[in-house]
């Protein structure tokens, strides 16, 4: 297959073409780190598939067919639906808020009959979907400073005050922060990021002080000081840390780390998975699978700027930012430099949302990066 | 707004825009992943070792072992105390699951009934945390296989082997010995030995009374550990063997006691209560020290119930009380040969006859002579074999309590030896001094009071120990001997009784109050001619009877306390040695409140025990077996109706010899 033919009409469009137009090499990092998932958990089970190795797996196929099945629809019907799935997104919100189910005290899942879902979950794709066709409608000039901007504001404020209100402080803390990705990738003015950066941080305090559920507000005072509670709140924390520590560079070996098989590490497959892994490989795993995320991440930004339309660029590099912020959030938790916030690792964390969530973020990448040539126009308008 | 992509420069701006962002947020996710990389390469470079040992000190645990308890043997090395396998049965609360229903559960195996169960319902109250109850001791093998068998469904629950204390000899020495018992939270302490946590497992015991309290520290030996594996919850793994370090048995606490003559003297004991104890005239060792009635320290270890502890405690014959050490008596006429050696050593002659006929009057009252017909004339010699109380009345009354109470105290008296354990109780010696500064309501000594003192009554008492050291030093006629319990402890012998100073007397005189103790036993005239008789050829007994009364027989008619309920019969009391040319043995028998005449109650006993002792030294038994030269039958003198002095004085042993 050369270039030259793939210049002709409508060769872009044979199914075909559009399969060898997927980033395999990106596919296959990303299966390297659902399988280092699963290798984690058939350790920590005790060398047993059971029970969270094999779902693992078999979650991450099912998720990686979704993926390619994603990455070739077309562009323009992403687009299409751009603000539809937003729509929705936000209705399942306002849903949950009155007949969600309500488990360890928080108000997250939705009961549709045979399965229950969190929305939360829907709004992180739709944020960036929803922004990047909004963006992609207005000028430079306007993204970076014009009263338009009330309209992505208020596109970001809406989830996340709901999602917050669940409680839901992690989750509502990353629709936010992506949808700021978005809007600062726009080309927002730097005057407004400084200004509402500072603002940020002067309300951190405030937020803690007064928004903040007890248990949160305990989380985070813990984090500030975990040694102050070792066996209650800081233990998560503390234990964490030592089984990283423990695995020093090379690790204890595989199936050896006592930490995570003798229960001291909490989430051992889920959230914690990072320390399981840390403490058994040691350094060296542990830089192996952080350059693992470095190249997924590169590849997806790349695919981004290759994108020919703004809303296939603007919606790459939000799903891009979303996946980075879960890994660094994760990561930090992991290593004691966040509070304890319910952010798991991607593709190596045990948890089908989550697994669900990202890969049909990538499938939007890549259906960018396959129809990266395609115009992306709507003859209405910006809000059509 | 008008359609923005139609318009290239502005799609380009825009493009270039998002170009120069995108490449922000791939720099802010690389220097993220960047720092990520850093705090690892801190964490688990730098601070590896750090973690390490964290890690290390979650993984691994030492559980405390309590170490086998030292063994407690007698002068032969037979055990008085050691420890058997026991099967116990722990649950340990771990706050994950429901202590009542585990014991419900339990129920189903072992027997635990309602009250049973509510018990340890508040133990487990009590305990903190991950410290293991012991639910059940001694489970049959049947039981604890049932348990075991079903111990991965209970994971708060562990069936062990531990060991517990058993005293194969029951009562015969729980006075001595005493007995171990669980710890109380009065037993700890902030510091010392007692500050140990294994002080609080509850396999772990503690010495009560006597020797196991006394050597406690002795016999507990060093406690060992168990490295073992443990999970988040401190459920054990595995045990890793390499890590232990082993329990060291306690010291062996070797007792001068001999199994066989404590036991034969619980035994003769029968249902009566009182002290015999037995001592080495020469070596001050103790042969024997019992208390009746006795109890199985046995139960102790096991816990007793409210009503077995009642049952004991309220028994009016007080079988918790060690009646040779803490029990004091008058001891009657058993004083009378410190009254004779007071009297012979404050000048009086032994030569000089007193008429006694049955009574004396003194002070406006009649002094009984015990035997109501009188004895005549008698000198001392006399006075002692046929215990003649107008005789000493006189005697005592003519020397004064401090000349007594000078050679009581040499003999013993009012003192409490150092023999290892604790609980001596000194009694009295009156003098004139003592009188004044302890008897607040009349400090003055009246004659009277010398009167009865020198019949061994009044203001003296003694303890079943003090008469045997008496017996013993008078036996021994040389040296002020001290009474030795405690043979060696783990191997190292403990301070002999006999580096003593002599006794303060002349040779002369022990002789002569020894002789009048040989006559009580051996002249058919003697108090207790007939009751100490051995039966073992030439070996001889020496003796002196007792009857000490416990209420006043002013107007009583009749003396004879057979009818009298026991708390007002007499005591009854015999001090003995043998043999009687080569003393090895002395004895003192306290038969409390036993009604009858010091020759009736205690002499036979004395003679059994004795007897014993006798038969286990190998040079007795090699006199008693010799075969003796063809007897001339006329000639030889019948044992007891030799005239006075026939019988000869052992000779005093010569500095040097061994003793």
């Amino acid at each position: 297959m050369t270039m030259s033919a793939l210049s002709r009409p409508g060769e872009r469009d044979r199914l075909v073409v559009k399969f060898t137009q997927i980033d395999w090499t990106f596919a296959i990092a990303l299966c390297l780190l659902a399988g280092t998932g699963a290798l984690m958990m058939f350790s920590v089970a005790g060398s047993s598939w059971e029970p969270w190795a094999g779902a693992h797996l078999f979650r991450f196929g099912f998720c990686f067919v979704l993926m390619i099945a994603l990455a070739l629809f077309d562009i323009r019907v992403w687009f299409a639906l751009a603000y539809p799935i937003y729509g929705i997104g936000l209705l399942l919100l306002v849903a949950v808020e009155f007949v969600g189910d309500t488990r360890m005290g928080a108000t997250r899942w939705l009961d549709i009959g045979f399965m229950s879902f969190q929305p939360s979950e829907v709004m992180k794709v739709g944020i960036v979907l929803a922004l990047a066709r909004f963006y992609h409608g207005i000028s430079a000039e306007d993204a970076r400073l014009s009263w338009w901007l009330i309209i992505p504001a208020l596109m970001i404020a809406a989830p996340v005050l709901l999602v917050a209100h669940q409680p839901d402080l992690g989750t509502a803390m990353l629709i936010a922060l992506t949808g700021a990705a978005v809007v600062v990738l726009a080309g927002l003015s730097w005057k407004i990021i400084g200004a509402a950066v500072i603002s940020f941080v002067a309300a951190v305090p405030i937020m803690v002080m007064f928004v903040l559920h007890e248990y949160q507000r305990k989380r985070v005072m813990t984090f500030l000081d975990p040694e102050s509670d070792p066996s209650g709140s800081g233990y998560h924390i503390l234990q964490s840390k030592i089984a990283l520590g423990s695995g020093g560079f090379f690790g204890k070996g595989y199936g050896l780390g006592s930490q995570s098989q003798l229960n001291f590490l909490p989430e051992k497959h889920t959230d914690f998975i990072f320390a399981t892994l840390a403490e058994e490989f040691g350094f060296l795993g542990c830089a192996l699978v952080l350059a693992l995320f470095a190249a997924v991440i590169f590849m997806a930004l790349r695919t981004a700027s290759l994108a020919h339309s703004h809303f296939g660029r603007l919606a790459a590099a939000g799903v891009t930012a979303t996946f980075t912020l879960y890994v660094l959030i994760n990561g930090a938790m992991v290593m004691g430099l966040a509070p304890v916030v319910g952010v798991p690792m991607p593709l190596l964390s045990y948890g089908g949302t989550v697994m669900l969530t990202v890969m049909i973020g990538w499938g939007l990448v890549q259906s960018v990066r396959v129809h990266r040539y395609t115009e992306v126009t709507s003859g209405k308008g910006a809000f059509v | 707004m008008s359609e923005p992509s139609i318009f290239f420069s502005e799609v380009n701006e825009r493009q270039g825009a998002f170009h120069r962002r995108s490449f922000l947020l791939g720099g802010f996710a690389g220097a993220g992943l960047l720092a990520l990389g850093g705090r690892l390469a801190h964490l688990q470079i730098l601070e590896a070792q750090r973690y390490q040992k964290l890690s290390a000190s979650n993984q691994f645990n030492f559980r405390l072992v309590p170490p086998p308890r030292g063994l407690i043997v007698d002068r032969n090395g037979a055990v008085l105390a050691t420890n058997r396998p026991n099967f116990r049965l722990l649950v340990v609360k771990d706050g994950e699951h429901e202590p009542g229903e585990t014991l419900k559960t339990l129920a189903h195996f072992v027997p635990l009934d309602e009250a049973r169960q509510e018990r340890l319902m508040r133990e487990f109250e009590r305990t903190p945390n991950r410290t293991p109850v012991s639910v059940m001791e001694d489970m049959t093998w049947e039981q604890f296989s049932a348990i075991n068998v079903r111990a991965p469904e209970m994971p708060n629950v562990t069936a062990d082997m531990g060991e517990v204390r058993v005293y194969p000899h029951g009562g015969a020495f729980a006075h001595v010995i005493g007995y171990v018992a669980k710890v109380n939270r009065e037993d700890l302490t902030e510091t010392g030995p007692n500050s140990e946590p294994i002080l609080l497992h509850p396999g772990f015991r503690i010495g009560r009374q006597g020797v196991e309290k006394a050597f406690d520290l002795d016999l507990r030996g060093r406690t060992g550990a168990r490295k073992i594996e443990v999970d988040a919850r401190g459920r054990e793994i595995r045990n890793d063997t390499a890590g232990d370090i082993p329990a060291e048995r306690g010291k062996t606490v070797e007792l001068t006691l001999d199994v066989d003559i404590q036991n034969r003297a619980l035994e003769v004991m029968g249902d009566e209560s009182g002290a015999i104890v037995v001592m080495d005239c020469r070596s001050g060792d103790l042969l024997c020290m019992v208390s009746a009635p006795s109890f199985d320290a046995n139960r102790f270890v096991r816990g007793l119930s409210t009503a077995e502890y009642r049952a004991l405690a309220d028994y009016e014959r007080r079988p918790l009380l060690d009646k040779a050490m803490s029990g004091t008596y008058p001891p009657g006429s058993t004083f009378k040969m410190t009254t004779a050696l007071a009297a012979l050593s404050a000048g009086i002659d032994p030569e000089e006859r007193i008429h006694c006929s049955g009574g004396w009057r003194f002070g406006g009252r009649t002094w009984r002579c015990w035997r109501h017909g009188g004895h005549g004339a008698q000198n001392m010699h006399d006075a002692i074999k046929n215990s003649c109380d107008v005789y000493f009345y006189q005697v005592a009354l003519r020397m004064g309590p401090d000349h007594i109470a000078r050679a009581a105290k040499a003999l013993g008296f009012g003192q409490a030896f150092d023999i290892g354990i604790p609980g001596q109780r000194t009694g009295v010696v009156g003098s004139t001094d003592w009188k004044r500064t302890q008897v607040k309501r009349d400090p003055t000594w009246h004659p009277g009071d010398s009167v009865s003192y020198g019949i061994g009554q009044g203001y003296i008492t003694a303890n079943g120990l003090q008469l045997a050291v008496m017996t013993a030093r008078l036996a021994n006629g040389r040296k002020q001997l001290n009474p030795r319990l405690i043979k060696s402890v783990g191997g190292v012998e403990m301070p002999p009784g006999d580096e003593v100073p002599n006794l303060p007397f002349s040779q002369e005189h022990l002789d002569y109050v020894r002789a009048g103790m040989i006559s009580v036993a051996n002249d058919r005239s003697g108090t207790a001619f007939r009751q100490s008789q051995l039966g073992l050829g030439d070996v001889l007994m020496a003796g002196k009877t007792g009857t000490a009364q416990v209420r006043s027989y002013d107007g009583v008619a009749d003396r004879d306390s057979r009818s009298v309920r026991w708390g007002l019969k007499d005591h009854n009391l015999y001090v003995a040695f043998a043999p009687i040319d080569q003393p090895r043995y002395a004895i003192s028998v306290i038969i409390q409140h036993g009604g009858l005449g010091g020759a009736t109650a205690a002499a036979p006993r004395a003679r059994e025990v004795m007897r014993v002792a006798l038969l286990k030294d190998p040079e007795i038994r090699a006199r008693i077996v010799q075969p003796m030269p063809l007897p001339d039958v006329t000639d030889l003198p019948p044992v007891g109706v030799a005239p006075e002095g026939a019988v000869a004085a052992p000779p005093p042993l010569a500095p040097g010899e061994p003793t």
